[in-house]
């Protein structure tokens, strides 16, 4: 599927974007679909992509607007991002 | 005021085919409008049995030329919008939750999605809400009508994307086999 994944909004990061989701796509349905990784997969290939995708937020404007919609919580219900929020509430107290 | 459009589908398809285009089903020749896709968040829970992913997509804007005139006559040439999803591969559940980033206040869409296995059918169901905000006094209901009616049209074609897509791992899956 290699040439089916879609770009990155910042064109320098396409090319790690591209390798970062060739190996999430085998992790995802080879190991964690089968249930066989309680590991979050491929941390050489995200690192990469992820720290171009960050500097070029920062140039794009729209980080202030992501970073309010991340303080939401879709999930609350039994979810990660609930746990995580009373995990910081605990460290508080 | 929101206004709120169900949609209802099923997929001659397992959960895992599903749900792997949900992840890769951009670029597709009915969804033109999305220009890319980014993952900004991923991590499981502790068991590995769920997966939670949040993306950041950018599409071209198509509010109609009235709303843009009405906005102050500024181009909204392309928007951006937040996505989390939630795959618990336990339970063969994928939900999915976005909205736009940016202007807001003019239209504020929220769009729900849950696909679920139903073994017995050997299936995956696709079921979608999808709340409509307008921020705007006096237009407000007019722009969430309008909205609604685009929305019905792009469920069509957004559901005709994922088969295709579908289609093609499919084949490319029985050309390794």
């Amino acid at each position: 599927m290699g040439s089916a994944m879609s770009a990155s909004f910042a064109p320098e990061c396409t090319p790690l974007k591209k390798r970062y989701d060739s190996c999430f796509n085998e992790w995802y349905s080879e190991q964690f679909l089968k249930g066989r990784s309680v590991e979050n997969p491929c941390s050489k290939e995200w690192y990469a992509y992820s720290a171009c995708v960050d500097a070029n937020l920062v140039k794009e404007g729209i980080k202030p607007a992501l970073d309010d919609a991340r303080r939401e919580a879709p999930f609350e219900k039994g979810g990660e991002l609930q746990e995580r929020e009373q995990g910081k509430e605990q460290e508080k107290k | 005021m929101v206004l709120l459009h169900c949609n209802r589908d099923t997929f001659n398809s397992d959960f895992d085919c599903v749900t792997s285009v949900v992840f890769n089903k951009y670029p597709n020749p009915y969804a033109t409008h999305i220009l890319s896709t980014d993952v900004i968040d991923r991590h499981l829970d502790r068991r590995g049995d769920v997966l939670f992913t949040t993306r950041l997509i950018r599409k071209q804007g198509r509010l109609p030329g009235w709303v843009q005139w009405i906005v102050g006559g500024v181009k909204i040439s392309d928007s951006w919008m937040i996505e989390y999803s939630r795959v618990d591969r336990r339970r063969k559940v994928l939900t999915t939750y976005a909205r736009n980033l940016d202007h807001t206040r003019v239209l504020k869409v929220e769009e729900r999605t849950t696909y679920e296995y139903l073994p017995d059918r050997r299936a995956t169901s696709v079921h979608s809400e999808v709340t409509f905000t307008s921020g705007l006094n006096g237009i407000k209901h007019k722009i969430e009508a309008l909205a609604r009616a685009k929305f019905e049209e792009s469920v069509k074609r957004s559901r005709e994307g994922m088969s295709l897509v579908m289609q093609k791992i499919e084949a490319a899956a029985e050309r390794v086999a």
